[in-house]
């Protein structure tokens, strides 16, 4: 485990509502719906708070018919605080973590989930939301005008402009009506 | 309308309560989801008094207003759903049933 997932466990579990459903699950496998009921939570907020403590691997999720079944992850929930606390950090290049996680603030900025809200004004920030939107398009297919305007067009309504924006800033090649994605 | 605004003020101070108990218990999510809650009372005592207020508006005029949450909020909730946005559909369900909540008082209070 790594010193950024031990910290993801332990923001995870502090918290009383995520350490109830843990004793809870304790007990055995138990379903969203179930877990609300005795926590006295909406489904709803139990699903967030499954989500954390999945997210954070203490628990595990299956499907079965309509439900969702929880059950710990008890490789981990089985650690010492001690292994915890002296996992090693992930060998990822810091420059790297920066530019992901500003990526990360441009796309929640500008995009209300798969559609763009505005094209940035910034050309950086405008890069990466095009970048966003070529990940629509398979690398090298080669895609028909009317086909890459109907991709487009569902995420912002002026899809001629985000089109020749992106052949300039050489994501798509064209060749006549025809586009192949570069980058 | 002031037996309305009254209540929206009880469960303002309610939802206020409620934070302050689960901030003290170590549920921090939770409060959150009480402030959204207690804030979408607010919300609606602020949009009550101004149309209560408003010359030609009136009870029509907040029946109306209310209905535009619901379309607009319900609209949301689907769009997070669509997403599997979890954190957003907790947000927006939230909503919607302290919106329900207000909207039923507010028929019984007025017959609107």
């Amino acid at each position: 485990m790594t010193q950024e997932t031990a910290l993801k466990v332990f923001k995870c579990l502090s918290d009383m509502s995520r350490l109830r459903i843990i004793q809870s699950l304790n007990q055995g496998e138990m379903y969203t719906e179930l877990l609300a009921e005795r926590l006295e939570l909406t489904p709803s907020t139990v699903s967030f708070h499954m989500k954390k403590l999945e997210d954070a691997g203490l628990v595990l999720s299956r499907k079965e018919q309509y439900y969702t079944v929880y059950s710990l992850n008890r490789e981990v929930l089985e650690k010492t605080v001690y292994a915890l606390a002296a996992s090693q950090p992930e060998q990822i290049d810091e420059q790297q973590k920066r530019e992901e996680a500003y990526r990360q603030k441009v796309i929640k900025s500008f995009f209300d989930y798969d559609v763009l809200r505005a094209i940035p004004v910034q050309r950086k920030k405008k890069l990466i939301c095009y970048e966003r939107i070529a990940e629509r398009f398979e690398l090298g297919r080669v895609y028909e005008e009317k086909e890459v305007n109907e991709i487009i067009s569902p995420i912002y309504a002026d899809y001629c402009t985000i089109r020749r924006d992106m052949i300039s800033e050489g994501i798509f090649q064209r060749d006549g009506n025809r586009y192949v994605r570069l980058k | 309308m002031k037996e309305f605004i009254t209540y929206l003020d009880s469960r303002i101070e309610e939802g206020r309560a409620e934070i302050a108990a689960l901030t003290a218990d170590g549920r921090k999510d939770d409060a959150n989801f009480a402030k959204v809650r207690t804030n979408i009372y607010d919300v609606c005592r602020t949009v009550s008094r101004t149309l209560a207020d408003r010359p030609g508006a009136g009870i029509d005029a907040i029946a109306a207003q209310l209905e535009r949450f619901r379309t607009t909020w319900g609209a949301a909730l689907e769009k997070a759903k669509q997403h599997g946005d979890v954190s957003g559909i907790a947000v927006e369900e939230t909503k919607l049933a302290a919106l329900e909540d207000v909207i039923a008082h507010f028929r019984e209070v007025t017959g609107a």
